[in-house]
């Protein structure tokens, strides 16, 4: 490939020059950033539902279960990236050992939310549908769980944008996804700093939340019908 | 430590050792004399040295630099393993020397000055292909040895020059080194056989590992990539348990890593020795000419100062 000035530039401006050089590699980066943001949400959230009825249901629990989960936030991801593989046996170049760090985030971000989502649900409204003769489990689906919806659905605005954020991190441990451009960036930068992966990775990955965002906020939509039929 | 070149180079250095470390360690100790730190504070002493984290506990580094050179420093900077956050930090100034690799176009852009390293404490660094013994068919073999038959040192300067100061992308690069040398024509001696190169996050050893891709793609063989693996610690498992099957490597670190008490220091001696500590289930191919070491590097403007010319000018006597 000729190299033309233009693209070799390391102006912050040519990032977009940088992308289209190098498309098919970093939308193959983008996909897996974008796979490895919204599976462990996904995982995270079948975890927490459980975890944050019970600290719901038996308020006993609920101290414990949120300040342990919560704590779980507080480890550092790349610890976390690092020892997965060891712990679970897996090999070290695994990329099953990202999403599994990550749902650990989800969870401790998601826990707290289904509960206090689950909270928020008026105990008239859990009388009349118990009144109706709705039983425990399918009261819980039908009636609690949708009306939480809103709660939990700003909870997973939270979780899916912070986990854009990480996933970068296991980048420099050499996992592919957007992270890798900060790598290229950052080894490309002798003798003077080369920018253009640099912004094109913070770009990608903004507009990725952005994009990830609104997909919740779209969802939330779709499952709270009644929001929009009787405005409150 | 005993199976140095020269006998009694050998029994020279074990003495230093023994000598230089209780002159260092107790000062009131003036029986040591010599020519290394015996009296007053060394230029090394005054020094802050940079490097990455490996380098202070791997048996050529700081521990070598003291047993062959009687040179310690006063201070030791975690830096990157011979990345911009080392030359960054010795071009401003932040540390005073650098280990910093020989094929890296930086040290010619910031008019570094190498120190020589007369008694060999690094040891040989030629690029040699680590597979997975399995996988070396003869086609395969006869592909990577003729790419490490073509491999120079100012070849390999070049090519990593061309990634990171010019920044052509690595495959590119690698494509353009194989057709230059006559190495891209097609064939099929690694037909049938699947591979996946891994190499390390440097720009040098990316290119080194597309050029072993694209080779043997053109043989015919199924190849994948993971490259920009971080360190060693991280990569190396994965070698050895068979999730990559080949690594462009350094004779002489990848053998350190192995053996710690490793002593062997010409391109030969390292590469018998390299062999021998591989697992059964990993093989060395040929080895290339080509050799990317480590250096001790100061800036031009230090080693003008305290007339540095070799690694042993640090352990004289600062004024």
């Amino acid at each position: 490939m000729t190299v033309l000035a233009d693209s070799t530039s390391s102006s912050p401006l040519h990032f977009a020059q940088y992308f289209l050089d190098h498309s098919s590699e970093d939308l193959r980066l983008l996909w897996s950033h974008t796979w490895l943001s919204v599976v462990p949400v996904v995982i995270g959230l079948l975890i927490a539902l459980p975890l944050g009825w019970t600290a719901r249901r038996y308020r006993w629990t609920y101290p414990p279960i949120i300040s342990i989960t919560g704590l779980l936030y507080t480890i550092p991801s790349i610890a976390l990236f690092v020892m997965v593989p060891p712990l679970l046996g897996l090999d070290t170049l695994d990329p099953l050992q990202v999403p599994i760090a990550l749902t650990v985030y989800s969870v401790a971000l998601l826990v707290r939310v289904v509960a206090d989502g689950l909270a928020s649900v008026p105990e008239d409204t859990v009388q009349a549908a118990t009144a109706l003769g709705f039983r425990p489990v399918e009261r819980f689906f039908k009636v609690e769980l949708p009306i939480a919806v809103p709660v939990i659905a700003a909870g997973l605005r939270v979780a899916v944008v912070s986990n854009v954020s990480i996933v970068a991190v296991a980048g420099t441990i050499g996992l592919s996804n957007l992270g890798q451009l900060f790598t290229q960036g950052f080894q490309l930068s002798t003798p003077d700093a080369y920018y253009p992966p640099i912004v094109l990775g913070i770009v990608l990955c903004v507009l990725l939340a952005v994009v990830l965002d609104l997909a919740v906020v779209g969802l939330n939509r779709l499952l709270t019908p009644w929001r929009r039929a009787v405005p409150s | 430590m005993t199976s140095r070149i020269l006998a009694s180079g050998a029994a020279a250095a074990v003495l230093a050792l023994g000598v230089t470390a209780c002159g260092s360690d107790s000062s009131d100790d003036t029986t040591t004399g010599g020519s290394s730190s015996a009296g007053g504070a060394t230029i090394a002493s005054k020094f802050i040295f940079g490097g990455a984290a490996e380098f202070k506990t791997r048996g050529d580094g700081l521990d070598g630099l003291k047993r062959n050179y009687g040179v310690e420093f006063g201070k030791f900077r975690v830096t990157d393993t011979g990345g911009p956050v080392t030359v960054n930090a010795l071009k401003n100034g932040q540390v005073d020397a650098a280990n910093v690799f020989s094929t890296d176009p930086a040290i010619k852009a910031n008019g570094f000055v190498i120190l020589a390293d007369p008694k060999s404490n690094f040891a040989a660094q030629n690029v040699v292909p680590i597979i997975t013994k399995s996988k070396a068919s003869d086609g395969v073999k006869t592909t990577l040895d003729g790419i490490s038959a073509k491999l120079t040192t100012a070849g390999l300067s070049d090519l990593v020059s061309k990634v990171q100061v010019d920044k052509e992308d690595p495959d590119a690069v690698a494509k353009g080194w194989l057709s230059q040398n006559g190495l891209s024509s097609a064939g099929t001696a690694a037909k049938g056989v699947k591979l996946t190169v891994g190499s390390a996050n440097f720009p040098e050893n990316v290119v080194l590992a597309e050029i072993y891709a694209e080779a043997l793609k053109a043989q015919g063989a199924s190849i994948k990539t993971k490259l920009n693996i971080g360190s060693r610690e991280k990569y190396y498992p994965a070698l050895k348990s068979g999730s990559l099957d080949l690594f462009p490597e350094y004779s002489g670190t990848i053998l350190t890593y192995l053996d710690k008490k490793a002593t062997a220091s010409k391109p030969d001696d390292v590469y018998t020795a390299l062999q021998a500590a591989l697992p059964s289930n990993l093989t060395a191919l040929n080895k290339s000419d080509a050799q990317d070491s480590d250096t001790v590097v100061v800036t031009k403007a230090t080693a003008d100062k305290f007339g540095l010319k070799t690694i042993a000018d640090l352990a004289k006597p600062a004024e």
